[in-house]
């Protein structure tokens, strides 16, 4: 087994309350690993230090055995990882090419020169924005602003946006957060097509998405880890019966 | 921009010195530089800063002082240039650490600071009387020959900000404006290109600042007073920060209407007040805005008579 990512006794506190206690983490390659709990369990928090967003009261985050606990957001996609965004976070005034260009053109950059020279002088970034935004179904809705798309849409270009910066490491916040049914489930299978690409890391509250898809689950239930273990065995489990039932 | 907006330049360019005495249109150009640089950071990346003057005034005490000093213009306009360079650098890096109200409130304060430098320090600035004495070289000495050195100044500027604009750089400061996290996700600095729209925004006003002295031959303290940045933040807003060009419509309009209203009733900045709030209040886009809306219409209007003909006959 061969770790992408590894965490160790990652703890957040914030005041006296401990969000997160201790977790400890190891994410395989080419794997569907998910984070679930009831809410509050602290899913978000943890998301969040492992994204670069807050910085964790203790412990380590190691990507590719390189220790990047605490490293500004910006750092991360370009060593790999990407992270889509809980609610939907796109740019409303710009165009969807505009938006995955600028995520494609992020990490494709070489030289600090390439800010200045014309847009059109960047091919390669300009047909890997194509590709991007046909992957995920969007083509006919190429040269229409963001605000203008439909919630679902905005979701898929959100997800565009994130798979612009090629990354090896996912990192999904709730992605189904908000969806009618029939997007949850195109989202869901968009999800299982990209794990063929990279290896992900999900945050989810929805039980069934992750049951269906995911090859480990970790359980957390008031920041700590409660169970590990592939979809069957969880189901199984009593402690995580009891967290979702409240009677943890 | 089209070709139709580039030969509206050029035709206000070349007409320009027929419709308005020459220390008015130099000035207009002067200001045209100010307002389109500070609109790549009001418009672009959505920072409003409340110390340009800052930038303007100081890069026209170093021009001045370095003309004075007997050296060529050729000299004085790019170390002042530079100079404003440098100390945008500076007073950036302290700036864009905060955002929103306290980024203005910063601005503000630096700019405050170093009016109160160039009040204090007479023997260098010339104090409350500015700095005077301050002769053209020759070669710019004709009315004609200065007007033709400052547009080719301001062509060449507007030329390189529209490059910087329309290159990636662009781009990344309208991702700062629309979502400043997002941008920070995708792996851009946000605080550096912040940064970086800062200074590139207050070089350009430096230079112009450096420009500005040789029109009256002298630097009134007032070009460094927060007054001036409120002016500047009024042209650009008055002409509208959704294009390119809008602000130097602002520019054009607010020079000659203060020029035309100061002479008639010493309360014009009374109807600016009014005109600035029917602008804010219902032309958020500025006059550019407006006169894009019109062309829109007039084009609208033109199809449908056409169209009626063609059903007609």
């Amino acid at each position: 087994m061969k770790n992408i990512l590894k965490i160790n006794n990652l703890s957040k506190n914030f005041g006296n309350v401990s969000a997160v206690n201790n977790v400890n983490l190891e994410v395989e390659v080419g794997s569907i690993h998910s984070v679930i709990g009831p809410n509050g369990a602290g899913k978000s928090t943890f998301f969040n230090m492992i994204s670069g967003v807050l910085p964790p009261s203790s412990g380590k985050v190691y990507y590719k055995n390189n220790d990047i606990t605490g490293f500004e957001s910006y750092k991360l996609p370009h060593m790999g990882i990407a992270k889509c965004f809980q609610i939907t976070n796109v740019f409303p005034k710009l165009s969807v090419r505009e938006n995955v260009w600028s995520s494609v053109f992020s990490c494709a950059q070489k030289s600090k020169f390439d800010f200045f020279k014309p847009l059109s002088n960047f091919k390669y970034v300009a047909e890997e924005t194509e590709k991007i935004i046909s992957d995920v179904g969007l083509s006919h809705k190429i040269n229409d602003k963001a605000e203008e798309l439909s919630h679902g849409q905005q979701r898929m270009l959100e997800m565009a946006i994130t798979l612009g910066a090629k990354p090896e490491l996912l990192l999904l916040d709730e992605p189904t957060q908000g969806l009618a049914p029939e997007a949850t489930l195109e989202m869901t299978k968009l999800i299982q097509k990209l794990s063929k690409k990279y290896t992900i890391l999900l945050i989810e509250h929805k039980m069934h998405i992750v049951m269906e898809i995911s090859k480990v689950i970790t359980v957390l239930n008031f920041g700590e880890v409660i169970d590990e273990g592939t979809p069957s065995e969880v189901k199984e489990s009593k402690k995580v019966q009891d967290a979702y039932l409240g009677r943890g | 921009m089209n070709k139709y907006t580039i030969t509206c330049l050029i035709i206000f360019i070349l007409l320009g010195p027929f419709l308005f005495p020459n220390a008015t249109i130099t000035e207009m150009l002067i200001f045209g530089i100010v307002a389109i640089s500070t609109n790549i950071m009001l418009g672009y990346t959505g920072m409003l800063s409340f110390g340009q003057a800052l930038f303007f005034g100081t890069s026209a005490y170093i021009s001045g002082l370095i003309l004075l000093a007997g050296f060529p213009i050729f000299l004085a306009i790019p170390i002042a240039t530079l100079g404003s360079f440098l100390i945008s650098l500076f007073v950036g890096y302290f700036c864009v650490k905060r955002e929103g109200l306290y980024f203005i409130c910063l601005t503000f304060a630096f700019n405050q600071m170093f009016y109160f430098i160039a009040y204090v320090w007479t023997e260098v600035t010339g104090g409350e009387d500015g700095l005077v004495g301050i002769t053209r070289p020759e070669f710019i000495d004709t009315q004609f020959s200065f007007y033709v050195f400052i547009s080719i100044l301001f062509l060449t500027s507007l030329y390189l900000m529209y490059k910087i604009i329309t290159s990636p750089l662009g781009l990344i400061f309208k991702l700062i404006r629309e979502n400043p996290s997002r941008a920070e996700a995708i792996g851009y600095n946000v605080r550096f290109f912040k940064l970086v729209s800062f200074s590139i925004a207050s070089t350009f006003t430096g230079l112009a600042g450096s420009l500005y002295v040789l029109i009256h031959s002298m630097v009134p303290i007032d070009q460094i007073h927060w007054l001036k940045s409120g002016d500047i933040i009024f042209m650009t807003l008055f002409g509208g920060v959704g294009n390119f060009l809008g602000p130097l419509i602002g520019v054009v309009g607010y020079i000659w209407l203060s020029d035309t209203f100061s002479i008639i009733w010493a309360r014009w900045p009374l109807i600016m007040g009014v005109i600035f709030a029917i602008i804010v209040l219902y032309f958020r886009g500025g006059v550019s805005e407006l006169l894009e809306n019109l062309v829109k219409k007039c084009q609208f209007y033109f199809k449908k008579n056409k169209d009626e003909k063609y059903i007609k006959n």
